[in-house]
């Protein structure tokens, strides 16, 4: 594992430790005026705070200028990425165009799509949301049955997809649906389209948390037309465009650090001088979340923004597919250690009434647990991956 | 960006080599039996290997502290039965103090925190006490020793046969020795006041980082000859390794692996950048024990019987796990002191403290 990597020389350059506390005070200042209410478990949709995001620079901060984006480099995205996580920033509104459409327009859109849909995510006025699972296809998305059959100048999109968070507040969405019929290849005949979410034929329902709440979505697509230009590369190319996205977006601090706040509170909560079993379920949960992020670090350090031939895609310079895969099976499990520590500690009955910061943490993100070990990849299904890796081929 | 630099990758390749090529079963069989291995001490100090990190000038082999790193993960893996980490560690403290290098594997100690006490007698000086399971101190050629002067702590190279030893072992039969110090006379030219970074805490510290070390070497073979015999052996008409309970195993033990090593690695170089190394060395330390108490159990339970035997090369690693995590303080005890200084700094201060370097 990691053998390409020197843990020992791996510090944060000037560069990334400037942007690090200018995005920290940031944070502060918004923070001492009030200006979003912080949630664990699900973070907010909060427009405003999201344009003063982009006014800092802080979306598709890696992509190409003309883009709209600042040319940064990974390891600067992701200490902005860590910061904002640690104070549980409300990032939901700018999550999905920021980490995963803009990346992939700028590796397969075309030039009108980067044009129009980059600079507007940038400025944090375009929102997306991605259409991947359906009701029978949820690890395994290779059997999405949403279809698209050919029309004049287009095409038309019939099928239903579920667990789209913020559909309701996003306007587009890329939907992974099959183009041609399954040839025997599951793996061929998949497409990626850009569909608005105000389109005609288009539904919205909630699917409501199981605490009542509403950020997950299924969303109906009937009859929907869908221009030629917005299909996302090439037909029947959607399964590598969608697989060879997954790799390095599965090891960053989102991984491990979603439950992290509530761990500060705890510590304000057990105070300066602690008992002993407190002081040692401090000192592991502190052991540990420093481990990840070194391994996270590593990760982002070898993704490079690219020369601007290739407009701005990012490159892993040593491929840590494997790797990255392990971050994300570890970092959800230590999520959850958060979680326990804090309960057993504090010995909290925990209320979804709470309002003391402490305690509304603890219930929201118990509740919400359950959650970072399914998406994004299964545990199970990670495992698998990993083990394929480290066995090679057998038969 | 932080991938290997050239220099770094090539003292790995020829480090990997020279290991892998003397290390067999028969030198492992024959270390449990006799304690060490002579033989593979003159290969690797012909290679200068024990010295490195400690300055030419002084009469080290040049390098860094994270070169050393890179080597003990490789000594790690090969379950090296030499005191590598020891003489490096040693050596450290010597040159520290402006002390000479002595030849020969080196030992240190005390490890466990006991005084001896130094005295002056002219020109000369003689040392008292009593030092609890110092590793390899029968087999070296010299003891370093960190004494409590008239003035204070003071460092003094010690010939081990003028000294008391009763030799102990580890789980892996390493020696782990008592040794018993009775006015034993060191030349005046042989001790020196001890440089200020050169303590109880920072030798705690470094042995620490050096098991650390070996151990993220060791779960690495733990692992490598675990994937290797689930893809050799049958059951039930198939490859272990075709079975998703065994998959899912070791993919978990992946996990813990690339953990240790990220974790031990990151602490050399925090060590060496001379930050407070406290988060990080605890840290190192910490993961690397849990990661080798998940990491050895996974490992045998996907061997099945044949990996508990001594014909079996598994126990040379899990053996050494075992002993390694509970010498210089084990993650219990690096927990408490690390959360201890958490706390006390404040919530406020966790993020900050975290992302330091």
């Amino acid at each position: 594992m990691f053998d390409q990597v020197d843990f020992s020389s791996l510090e944060l350059p000037v560069s990334a430790r400037k942007l690090q506390q200018e995005v920290r005070e940031f944070l502060q200042a918004e923070i001492a005026a009030g200006a979003f209410t912080r949630h664990l478990g699900h973070t907010e949709f909060n427009a405003e705070f999201t344009r003063k995001v982009a006014a800092r620079g802080w979306i598709g901060m890696t992509w190409p200028k003309r883009y709209g984006g600042r040319e940064r480099s990974y390891l600067e995205r992701f200490v902005a990425t860590e910061e904002m996580l640690a104070v549980a920033a409300p990032c939901a509104a700018h999550w999905f165009g920021d980490r995963q459409t803009g990346p992939s327009l700028l590796r397969y859109g075309s030039e009108q799509q980067k044009q129009r849909f980059l600079p507007a995510i940038a400025r944090g006025e375009c929102y997306f949301a991605l259409g991947m699972s359906e009701p029978n296809s949820g690890s395994d998305l290779a059997s999405v049955k949403t279809r698209a059959e050919r029309a004049p100048n287009g095409w038309r999109v019939t099928g239903q997809k579920v667990w789209t968070s913020w559909a309701h507040k996003a306007h587009a969405f890329f939907v992974l649906c099959r183009t041609a019929p399954d040839s025997g290849n599951r793996h061929e005949g998949l497409s990626q389209l850009i569909v608005e979410l105000n389109a005609p034929g288009v539904t919205v329902r909630p699917i409501r948390f199981m605490n009542g709440q509403h950020h997950f979505n299924e969303v109906f697509l009937d009859n929907v037309f869908v221009p030629d230009d917005m299909v996302v590369g090439e037909i029947g190319q959607g399964w590598k465009q969608v697989t060879s996205e997954l790799a390095f977006e599965r090891s960053g601090p989102e991984r491990y650090m979603t439950t992290f706040p509530l761990f500060t509170e705890l510590m304000r909560r057990l105070g300066t001088a602690p008992d002993a079993r407190a002081l040692e379920m401090v000192g592991k949960l502190t052991a540990r979340l420093w481990s990840l992020r070194r391994m996270s670090l590593a990760i982002a350090m070898t993704l490079d923004p690219g020369p601007d031939g290739d407009n701005g895609v990012a490159r892993a310079t040593v491929d840590l597919a494997t790797e990255a895969a392990l971050v994300k099976d570890m970092g959800t499990f230590y999520e959850r250690e958060i979680i326990d520590a804090a309960r057993l500690l504090s010995e909290v009955e925990p209320t979804p009434d709470a309002t003391d910061t402490f305690e509304r943490y603890l219930a929201e993100t118990i509740v919400c647990s359950p959650v970072s070990t399914i998406r994004g990849g299964t545990t199970q299904v990670l495992r698998g991956l990993i083990a394929r890796k480290l066995l090679g081929p057998l038969k | 960006m932080n991938a290997l630099s050239d220099v770094r990758a090539m003292l790995i390749e020829s480090a990997t080599r020279l290991f892998a090529d003397h290390v067999d079963a028969k030198l492992l069989d024959a270390a449990k039996r006799d304690g060490w291995s002579p033989t593979l001490w003159d290969i690797i100090e012909e290679a200068q290997l024990p010295l490195i990190s400690i300055a030419e000038e002084a009469g080290g082999a040049g390098g860094s502290l994270s070169d050393l790193a890179a080597v003990l993960r490789i000594a790690g893996r090969f379950a090296a039965p030499i005191p590598l980490a020891e003489t490096a560690t040693a050596g450290w403290m010597l040159a520290r103090c402006g002390l000479q290098i002595a030849s020969g594997p080196l030992a240190f100690g005390p490890v466990h925190g006991e005084t001896v006490t130094a005295h002056q007698h002219g020109t000369q000086w003689r040392l008292s006490g009593s030092m609890q399971r110092v590793p390899w101190a029968r087999i070296a050629q010299r003891l370093v020793v960190l004494a409590s002067g008239p003035e204070g702590a003071m460092v003094a190279c010690v010939d081990p046969m003028q000294c008391k030893i009763n030799a102990g072992r580890n789980l892996a039969d390493e020696p782990r020795d008592d040794v018993v110090l009775d006015n034993v006379v060191v030349a005046g030219s042989l001790a020196a006041p001890a440089a200020a970074d050169v303590s109880h805490a920072a030798i705690k510290l470094r042995g620490a980082l050096v098991r650390s070390l070996l151990m993220a070497g060791a779960l690495e073979r733990a692992l490598e000859l675990s994937a290797r015999y689930a893809t050799e052996r049958s059951q039930f008409g198939r490859k272990i390794g075709q079975f998703q309970a065994i998959q899912q195993e070791l993919a978990r033990f992946a996990g813990e692996v690339a953990a240790a090593v990220a974790a031990a690695l990151s602490a050399a170089g925090a060590l060496e950048r001379r930050e407070d190394p406290l988060l990080a060395v605890a840290s190192a330390k910490i993961r690397t024990a849990q990661a080798a108490h998940e990491g050895a159990l996974i490992a045998h339970q996907v061997h099945g019987a044949i990996g508990v035997t001594d014909e079996y090369a598994l126990h040379h690693s899990t053996l050494r796990l075992w002993a390694w995590r509970d010498e210089f303080g084990n993650e219990a005890a690096w927990a408490a002191e690390l959360g201890r200084a958490f706390a006390a700094a404040g919530a406020d201060q966790l993020w900050p403290l975290l992302t330091k370097d």
